[in-house]
């Protein structure tokens, strides 16, 4: 039996919603997909991950479009969720330039959002039964 | 806790845990391919920082 275009409409936005839950929260799209083990292991290692960058004292960057770099670094650290805009509202991850650890904050923070972003592609490719 | 070591060692510990889970399906898979990134990271990050060792900047 074809699909409708309805069908595939309804696909689509299902897909896109995975996608934008799998983005927000660390592992939720896993999660939704029925892949517990999966989603509680990217939850809980994402944001003990992004935790410890802003322990280390990492910094949290501005979408500066003047600066390229700081800005590539904004996407990368807005690729983890809600945790950067809650984290962001509560004040923290200001960076402090002059701590030791202040480079691995940075690295930690930007990797973590980094990660999630291949566990959207991942959990993209779960709902279009390529795994 | 907080040596170029000691944060090497947790972030490679994240790193490894987040590919494992994305590359392998089953729990004792994910383990095994977890213990082999994990321990590529580390010996290949003390092995990197030896050699570099002998051309500073």
């Amino acid at each position: 039996m074809r699909a409708t275009t309805a069908d595939r409409e309804q696909s689509a936005i299902y897909t896109y919603l995975i996608c934008l839950a799998a983005w927000a929260i660390p592992g939720a799209g896993h999660l939704l997909l029925g892949r517990i083990q999966k989603g509680v292991t990217f939850l809980v290692a994402l944001t003990l991950m992004f935790l410890c960058g802003l322990w280390l004292e990492g910094r949290l960057f501005p979408l500066e479009i003047r600066q390229p770099l700081v800005a590539l670094a904004a996407l990368a650290d807005m690729g983890v969720g809600v945790l950067f805009f809650i984290a962001r509202g509560a004040g923290a991850g200001a960076g402090r330039v002059v701590a030791l650890t202040y480079e691995y904050g940075n690295a930690f923070l930007i990797v973590a959002g980094l990660l999630n972003m291949l566990v959207v592609l991942d959990a993209f490719d779960i709902t279009q039964g390529r795994k | 806790m907080t040596s170029h070591l000691g944060l090497m060692i947790v972030f490679a510990f994240f790193v490894s845990i987040v590919f494992a889970t994305l590359m392998r399906d089953e729990p004792k898979q994910q383990l095994r391919f977890g213990g082999q990134l994990f321990a590529a990271f580390v010996v290949g990050g003390i092995t990197l920082g030896w050699i570099l060792y002998f051309f500073p900047l």
